[in-house]
């Protein structure tokens, strides 16, 4: 406001010094006022030098005023620019200290996976998995068997797994469902199927400790989630079970090379270990060796293609019956049919039979997959040292059995050992129906003819198995699997009257319809 | 069959003749990202003329404190180049991935360079700020890291905390009055010495930034010395970063020989012109003299004759309780 007054008062000023010149009287030239007039101009003059004077103050005080004010106004504006600024960067490091922090948080995942803990760094691990398989079979012209044809939960294992320090793997698998093949009442009875502990030094150098499955068979080292049928092969009937023991495995170059060596202590073929003690007092030792020679290589036609060969070999110092399949003939699984039945005991008319000296194991192995496409071959042989109890008569019996079964996806997703993951989730009213796949194998045991009379009565027990089976397998989506087989099985040898197993199982070939809802997570 | 045999051992000297590929990793503190860009594509050099493999460094940078703590934790560092000494010997006793002795293992200390604590003031200095008394002056805004996580902060925090000994005649109730007029001074502690240069240059807060000598240097090459000055106090500290091989880590990942050699070769007369060409002080005396121009002379105290060494000032100061939570109040 003062810089604008300032103008028109220097022109009041101005305009009061020219006033007297510009008046009439300020023309006159008469001498008798010229005395008068001058002394009024000294006194303008001065009047008008003192008004210049003010003015001069003012315009000076005025000109120095305004500066002072505008640069306590810039302090005040750059004071606050730095306040701004400061709060800003402290926002930005406290937005910082959070994102570290945040990283720094557990992490959680639940997906179709399954549900996983982990620390930030993931040196610590916890997941929770399952299974729960819920089947149905249905056997053709078996009337003499009464309860076979069942609806069962096949498979209801809640997976506990996880790592602990980085380096320090561990598995704990419950089962709550029918858990036996052929299973007595008691094997409904819930138990421990897996709970080990897993060192890594490196993908090369692993060390396992606890209940597994022994190094032994392809079908049966392969997840019960991702079987091509309801049931494994007779080939599995002549392989170790879960058992306990220590392993030494691992993966090398990749997984071109994998091995595994392990001492265990020790059970008979289709058995699992089911208590903490061993069956006899000298361990078994399991071993494999699998090569994927161009796993890593750029042929994808034969990345998938792994071939290797397991084997087994113990001693029982002491005979003992635990160590067979069976000796009784009903009450155990002993070899069984694709269906579960039992088809060979060792039932001998006269005494029992117990394991005694050698048994071991030799499986050579392979699958090849590629695209859509998937098979997989397995022999074995288990040579079995015997002694009937009533007659002291030792034997070696040198049983075999192989299988090869294949699979082709007909909606086209890759196929692995390790299942397979539908490309369109079934989704109906999107039009998308999941993943299918149809599956054939052929299998057979034979029963060393060295075991009839004297280890296993040949009127009841057959020497020799064939099996055929087709299916249908509908993965709904990852978790969900829907599968539908049809299973033939043919005896040599066995057949004779009886209600009861293996007599019952053998008077005819067996055909049983099985279906399978599957859920795994 | 001669001649198979020969192809065979040809193969067999080729395949093992042939050119290995090492990693390493440095874990090193905050502002020596362009000094070991430079050096260790140097070092890379000089291995491959010298044993024939290829060696590549991957760097990890951060607060030295901090980096320290991540490699107690599991970060695989085959070397460690820290702001200072406490944070390697806090590897050493929490961790044990090097012996207690590391720091005799190379010449001066481990610390193949040194530096200073200088202040970095916008151009033409307008608080005027020439020496220590200036930095704690109310009004003037300063900017320095949390001596907590970062080592640079630290000895900015020990260089001024000579500086208040050195001029009261050791009274310590005088230093510790100074050093909390200064903090008073200091609204934003950043977590490392990049934070507190993005802070003051970048975000254009405070009047003066309490700097490494290398990284006041880098401001000006980066921004123009039209924005920035560096004004070096009569005293400061003498700042000696170590450097140690992290034994165990080094020996697992098999690469004990070359981590040594990558050390050893910041003493060779290439390592010190990098080292002071990114303005770090070389203990190279010729290099030192031919870089003169770089740094300006001034009264260097160490922290062995101020303040007992690092464990005792890492104590005194640094620790839970110490000086600094007593005068900081955020």
């Amino acid at each position: 406001m003062k810089s604008k007054n300032i103008i028109p008062n220097r022109l009041i000023i101005l305009a009061i010094a020219g006033l007297p010149f510009a008046s009439p009287l300020f023309a006159d030239d008469g001498a008798a006022t010229n005395a008068t007039e001058a002394a009024e101009i000294q006194a303008l003059k001065q009047e008008i030098q003192a008004l210049d004077q003010k003015v001069e103050a003012l315009e000076q005080r005025h000109e120095a005023e305004p500066p002072a004010t505008t640069n306590a106004s810039t302090e005040q504006v750059q004071a606050l620019d730095q306040k701004v600024r400061v709060l800003e960067r402290l926002r930005e490091n406290d937005q910082d200290a959070a994102a570290t922090a945040a990283r720094a948080q557990p992490k959680i995942s639940l997906g179709a996976s399954g549900f996983t803990f982990s620390s930030a760094d993931s040196n610590f691990v916890a997941s929770l998995h399952g299974t729960v398989q819920v089947d149905s079979r249905t056997f053709q012209n078996d009337d003499h068997i009464q309860g076979n044809d069942s609806i069962l939960l096949r498979r209801a294992r809640p997976i506990f797994s996880g790592t602990v320090y980085h380096d320090f793997d561990f598995m704990f698998v419950p089962e709550f469902g029918n858990a036996t093949p052929g299973a007595s009442s008691a094997a409904t009875t819930p138990s421990i199927y897996d709970a080990y502990i897993n060192y890594r030094y490196s993908p090369a150098l692993q060390l396992q400790a606890g209940r597994f499955k022994p190094p032994v068979g392809l079908e049966y080292l392969q997840s019960d989630s991702y079987l091509s049928f309801n049931e494994r092969s007779l080939a599995t009937d002549l392989i170790p079970g879960r058992d306990l023991g220590f392993e030494l495995h691992g993966d090398i170059a990749g997984g071109v090379v994998s091995y595994a060596a392990g001492i265990f202590n020790g059970v008979g073929d289709n058995q699992r270990n089911t208590t903490d003690t061993a069956f006899q007092d000298n361990r078994e030792f399991d071993g494999r060796l699998f090569v994927q020679p161009f796993k890593t290589t750029s042929l994808t036609g034969l990345q998938n293609l792994g071939l290797g060969a397991g084997g087994s070999w113990g001693t029982s110092s002491i005979t003992n019956t635990l160590d067979l399949p069976n000796t009784t003939g009903g009450t155990l699984s002993g070899f069984v049919t694709d269906g579960q039945q039992q088809f060979f005991a060792y039932n001998p008319l006269a005494g029992g039979v117990m394991a005694h000296g050698t048994h071991w194991r030799l499986s050579p192995q392979g699958y090849y997959y590629y695209g859509p496409f998937g098979l997989l071959g397995e022999y074995v042989i288990s040579d079995q040292g015997v002694e009937n109890s009533a007659t002291r008569r030792t034997a070696d019996l040198k049983n075999t059995a192989w299988e090869i079964s294949g699979g082709w996806v007909l909606t086209g997703e890759d196929v692995s050992y390790n299942g397979l993951t539908p490309r369109h989730p079934f989704d109906p009213r999107n039009g998308n129906w999941g993943a299918w796949q149809v599956v054939a194998r052929y299998a057979e045991l034979n029963v060393d003819d060295n075991a009839f009379p004297v280890f296993s009565n040949p009127a009841t027990s057959a020497s020799a198995a064939q099996a055929w089976a087709v299916g249908l397998n509908w993965y709904l989506n990852k978790n969900i699997r829907v599968n539908a087989s049809f299973s033939r099985t043919t005896f040599t040898g066995g057949g004779g009257a009886g209600a009861s197993v293996p007599a019952a199982v053998t008077q005819h070939a067996e055909e049983v319809f099985f279906t399978r809802i599957q859920l795994v997570f | 069959m001669k001649t198979f045999l020969k192809i065979l051992l040809a193969s067999t000297l080729a395949i093992s003749a042939s050119a290995k590929e090492i990693k390493l990793l440095n874990v090193s503190y905050d502002p020596t990202r362009e000094l070991y860009q430079d050096y260790n594509a140097a070092f890379a050099k000089y291995w491959k003329t010298k044993t024939g493999d290829d060696v590549t460094v991957s760097q990890s940078h951060g607060g030295s404190g901090k980096q320290a703590l991540s490699v107690i934790n599991g970060l695989e560092a085959d070397v460690v180049t820290l702001a200072l000494a406490y944070d390697v010997d806090a590897i050493s006793q929490q961790a044990k991935l090097l012996p207690a002795d590391w720091q005799t293992r190379l010449p001066n200390n481990s610390t193949p360079y040194t530096s200073t604590i200088v202040f970095l003031v916008r151009k033409g200095n307008p608080k005027n700020i020439k020496d220590w008394d200036d930095v704690v002056k109310p009004g003037v805004t300063v900017v320095v890291p949390n001596p907590k996580t970062s080592g640079g902060a630290r000895w900015a925090y020990l260089a001024a905390y000579a500086y208040a000994l050195e001029t009261s005649g050791h009274d310590d109730a005088k230093a510790k009055d100074f050093i909390t007029k200064l903090y008073k001074n200091v609204p934003v502690l950043d977590s490392g010495a990049r934070g507190s240069t993005v802070t003051f240059a970048q975000r254009g807060i405070g009047d003066v930034l309490l700097a490494w000598e290398n990284e006041a240097h880098l401001v000006l090459k980066e921004f123009g010395a039209d924005q920035f000055e560096i004004v070096t106090p009569p005293l400061s500290i003498l700042a000696e970063p170590p450097v140690a091989v992290v034994d165990k880590i080094a020996k697992k990942h098999g690469t004990t020989e070359v981590a040594a050699a990558y050390l050893d070769y910041l003493y060779s007369d290439e390592g010190q012109e990098i080292a002071a060409k990114n303005f770090y002080r070389p203990r190279n005396a010729a290099i030192a003299e031919k870089y003169a121009a770089n740094f300006t002379q001034l009264k260097l105290v160490t922290v062995d004759q101020e303040f007992g060494g690092w464990q005792k000032a890492q104590k005194t100061h640094f620790a839970d309780g110490g000086v600094f939570d007593q005068i900081y109040a955020p």
